[in-house]
Parts: C-alpha cells; sequence; structure tokens
C-alpha cells in the first residue's frame, strides 16, 4: 500500500511542478501556453543531450534545463506572448502554433535533417535515459519498500515548491507578481513594471517545466509528442486547484497523482486516466472557480 | 504644473476625451468638476495611460509623460486613488501601501510619516487583511497607498462618493493637509461643489470629454455650476 501511495505522490510532484508553471503564467499574465507541455519535451531531451554530448548525469541535467527552458520561455514571451496581451484565445492558437515548431524542431534535428546531418539524440525516435546508479533500483528504510528515484523526484519538487512558495511570498518580486494577478493596471499604476515582471514570471516557470522534464525522463520515454499528454495533465491540476493558488495547485497535484497512481496499480493506466478525468468533471461541476480561487481576473 | 494640450482619448472604437486641453498649477489643489458621464475618471486614467489609446501630449513639470508608458508615469511622481479603492483584499493591509512604494525613489518601500498621523486606524491592523476594511477606511488605505509612491501629484477620483459620512470628513482634512504639508499638487475630482469651493485652488468644468471653463477658484461661480452641473 506504502508503495502504491508513493507511485501516486511521485505522479503528483511532477503534475505539480508542470501545474505550478502553468498557474502563475496564467495568474499573472492570463495567457494560457499551449506551447507548456513541450518546454516539459524541451527539458526531457537536455537530459538526453546532456548525458550523449556531454557525459553529464540527471543530477547536472536538472540545473541545465532549467535554464534551457527558462531561455526558451523568455524567448517564447518575447516574440510570441508579449504582443498578444488580453487576447486569450490569439494566444493560445499562437503557442499551439509555437507547440508544433517544437516539436517539429526536434524531429528533424533542428531542421539539419534536409542537410543529411543528424544529430544523435534527437530525431522522431524514442529516447531512453538512464537514471544515476545512486537512484536505480530499490531499497527499504524501517522495513517500508522505498524507490529512490521516485523519492528524489519527491524531493526535488518539495524544494522547488518550497523555492516558489518563498519567491511569491517573502520577495519583493514575489509582491509584484501577486499585484499583477490580483489587478495589472492598479498594479501598472503602482509603479510596477507588469512586463518585465511577467516576461520573469513566464521565463520561471518554462524553467520549472523544464526540471519536470528532466524528471520525467527518468521513467518515460521521451519522444518528440510527449508534451502534449503531460500538459493537460497540468490544466487539470490548474482548474482543479484554483487558478494562481499555490496551495490549491498543491492539493490538486497531490489527489490527482493519487487518483492516478491508485486506480492504475488496483486495474490498469487506462482506466486510470477515465477516473481523473471523471473527477475532474465532478469537481469543476461542484466549484467552477477551483477549490482555492480568490477573487481576481 | 501638470499639462494636458490637445488630449483625445479613447476606449476600443469609443472617443471618450475631445481635444482637451488643462493646467493644474503646482502645489495647488485643481477640482475636476462636471456631470457624470463626462469623462472626469477617463481624464485621470489617461494622465497615467491607462486608457487603451491617447493622443495629445501630458506633462508633469517639462517632462513628457505621454511618451511614457504606465508604471513610468507613475515612477516619474504621479500617483492614483481610484473611484472605487482598487485595493487588494487578500494582501494585508501593510503589503496595500508598501504596493505603491515600487513608484518611489529607488523603489524605496516603507510606510510614509504622515500615515500614522492621518490615518491611525491603518497603522494598528498593518496585518489585517485589506478586504475586511470599511469604505471608508479602504478609502484611506487607498490613499496611504499612493503616498508610499512619494508623488508630486495625486489623482483623487470622487475620495468621498459612498463613505460613511463621519469619515467623509477626516478624508477631506487629509486632503487638505497633504497638500499645505507635503505641498503635493492633487487634482480631485468630486461632486461636491462646496468642498471644490472649500478647498481648491483651480478649477476645470468638464462637458462632453472637453474643458469649458478653466481657471482659479473664484471663477466658479453659481452660473457656472448651473449650466453644467444641475440635471
Amino acid at each position: 500500500m506504502t508503495e502504491t501511495l508513493f507511485i501516486g505522490l511521485s505522479l503528483g510532484s511532477i503534475l505539480l511542478l508542470i501545474a505550478l508553471g502553468l498557474t502563475i503564467t496564467y495568474g499573472a499574465m492570463g495567457v494560457i501556453n499551449m506551447a507548456h507541455g513541450e518546454l516539459v519535451m524541451i527539458g526531457a531531451y537536455t537530459t538526453v543531450l546532456a548525458s550523449l554530448h556531454l557525459g553529464l548525469n540527471m543530477f547536472f541535467a536538472l540545473p541545465l534545463a532549467f535554464v534551457v527552458t527558462a531561455a526558451v520561455g523568455l524567448a517564447i514571451e518575447r516574440v510570441v506572448v508579449r504582443r498578444l496581451y488580453g487576447r486569450i484565445i490569439d494566444t493560445l492558437l499562437a503557442t499551439w502554433g509555437v507547440a508544433i515548431v517544437l516539436q517539429q524542431l526536434v524531429r528533424l534535428d533542428l531542421g539539419l535533417t534536409f542537410f543529411g546531418i543528424d544529430i544523435p539524440g534527437l530525431g522522431p525516435g524514442l529516447q531512453n535515459v538512464s537514471i544515476p546508479r545512486v537512484l536505480a533500483g530499490s531499497g527499504s528504510v524501517f522495513g517500508i519498500p522505498i524507490q529512490p528515484y521516485r523519492t528524489f523526484i519527491l524531493g526535488v519538487t518539495i524544494l522547488l515548491t518550497a523555492l516558489t512558495w518563498f519567491l511569491l511570498y517573502r520577495t519583493s518580486l514575489g509582491s509584484q507578481v501577486r499585484a499583477i494577478m490580483r489587478n495589472p493596471q492598479m498594479a501598472a499604476a503602482c509603479g510596477i513594471d507588469v512586463r518585465r515582471i511577467s516576461a520573469i514570471t513566464f521565463a520561471y516557470g518554462s524553467g520549472l517545466a523544464g526540471v519536470a522534464g528532466v524528471l520525467l525522463a527518468g521513467f518515460r520515454t521521451v519522444q518528440p509528442a510527449m508534451g502534449a499528454t503531460v500538459v493537460v495533465d497540468g490544466f487539470f491540476v490548474v482548474v482543479v486547484g484554483g487558478v494562481g493558488s499555490l496551495l490549491g495547485t498543491v492539493l490538486s497535484a497531490g489527489l490527482l497523482g493519487q487518483i492516478n497512481g491508485i486506480v492504475a496499480v488496483l486495474t490498469n493506466d487506462i482506466l486510470a486516466r477515465a477516473v481523473v478525468f471523471g473527477v475532474v468533471i465532478l469537481l469543476i461541476l461542484w466549484k467552477p472557480r477551483g477549490l482555492f480561487a480568490f477573487k481576481g481576473r | 504644473m501638470l499639462t494636458l494640450e490637445h488630449v483625445d482619448s479613447f476606449y476600443g472604437r469609443s472617443h471618450v476625451l475631445h481635444d482637451l486641453s488643462m493646467h493644474a498649477p503646482t502645489e495647488g489643489i485643481f477640482a475636476i468638476l462636471g456631470r457624470n458621464g463626462v469623462g472626469k475618471t477617463t481624464l485621470l486614467r489617461t494622465i497615467l495611460g491607462l486608457t487603451d489609446r491617447s493622443e495629445g501630449t501630458i506633462t508633469l513639470d517639462g517632462v513628457e509623460l505621454s511618451a511614457m508608458v504606465t508604471h513610468e508615469r507613475a515612477r516619474a511622481g504621479v500617483a492614483y486613488v481610484p473611484q472605487g479603492r482598487h485595493i487588494i483584499p487578500d494582501f494585508t493591509i501593510r503589503e496595500n501601501i508598501l504596493m505603491g512604494g515600487f513608484a518611489a525613489k529607488g523603489q524605496r518601500r516603507r510606510i510614509p510619516d504622515i500615515v500614522p498621523e492621518l490615518f491611525p486606524y491603518l497603522m494598528e491592523n498593518l496585518d489585517r487583511p485589506g478586504g475586511v476594511l470599511s469604505g471608508g477606511q479602504q478609502q484611506q488605505l487607498a490613499i496611504a497607498r499612493a503616498l508610499a509612491a512619494e508623488p508630486k501629484v495625486l489623482l483623487m477620483d470622487e475620495p468621498t462618493e459612498g463613505i460613511q459620512p463621519n469619515i467623509v470628513e477626516q478624508i477631506e482634512n487629509a486632503i487638505i493637509r497633504l497638500n499645505k504639508e507635503l505641498r503635493l499638487t492633487i487634482l480631485l475630482v468630486e461632486q461636491n461643489v462646496g468642498f471644490a469651493r472649500k478647498a481648491g485652488h483651480a478649477f476645470a468644468m468638464v462637458e462632453h470629454g472637453t474643458v469649458v471653463a478653466e481657471g482659479p477658484i473664484d471663477g466658479l461661480t453659481e452660473d457656472l455650476v448651473h449650466k453644467h452641473m444641475t440635471i
């Protein structure tokens, strides 16, 4: 039973990292980033490439992926999102386009396929990442079986959630982000540079997605379309938790992760997804604004 | 001196301000009067760049505001106390006040010295959420927030509208003190002609999105009030 709970917890952890990025960008900027899943995918590929070309293992890939995806996120914000503020449907379509472009870039080896050059680790095929030896296998503490890799996922997530909380609630940058979430016009009238803060927020959320990608690469096959499924789950978490609520996101990621984990162990993965869908539908019917919504946007 | 020259302002396709020119003298209280819906609020929002689009020139002490985006205008010394207060309900009173500090020089975020004198109630409740305050207290909070920006000009939109009578007087006295002691230029959108005459140094009468009369407060005659404010 503890093992099942643990599977749920680690699934929930990755969901949480994905959803945190989504909820702060949607909360602060009103932007639904359809390319968020592709940022997860880029994080996963960063792990693959770092190990193939630089000989770096997952521990080094984590910060590297954060930097790479944050930079990609910043570029998306500068080139696309910034020009479409306040136009939700347009941003949705445009970032979806970005998602397709990013997927194809990976499939086509950044376009080098056309010149007959192949980059090992990219391309349309499946990639595998081996997890560091320290984290492989399984151990036990006080007779309870513990999987080191799943524990590692949990640890990284707790650390990053705590960091996000600290940034949001204990720094001047965080006050500005929260002010923009509540009332962007008044925030600007109070001297807050809404665009700059939004760009930083977007980059940070993207970085979290990249980290989630690294962790995901440890137990799923890495392939160009992997982002599409995870982003759907990320949106579930955001909607159920309440947009812009850190606590709501944490609880809803835990809940959905557990349901997924438990049902998958008892029956199978497909039924688990169906149950998650069902629960999400019921929760949205019951609380359309999410479990922990503040009055705002 | 805050000047507006030939300003037009728009929300989407609706053209609200038409070729509006206005000159608010430094360190004075400048009353902006007129009926509902003539563009007084839009006028204040245009000064901060909060409408969808605007044309014309706005300058503050020779610095052109109209070329700047909103947060730069705030940092150039314009603070806003909007109608409806717009305080943030789940921020504490302290956080709400300090939010204004992002526009202060060097983003120095502190509670201004005059706030405890003007609004002792706020100081005694700094850690309570802003949302629990009454309308009048929220108005005081919005003023405190604007002061935290260490502004040169304060834009106030009907600061006593819909507020219980015992606090109205406190707020009116605060406005007069802020002008006298901090030498703030105050643009005051007001329906109460009595208070405008008592506190104001100069006025502008607005109709159909433009200024139809402007000058020292003595020029605010019964005739003008009758012509442009009675319904």
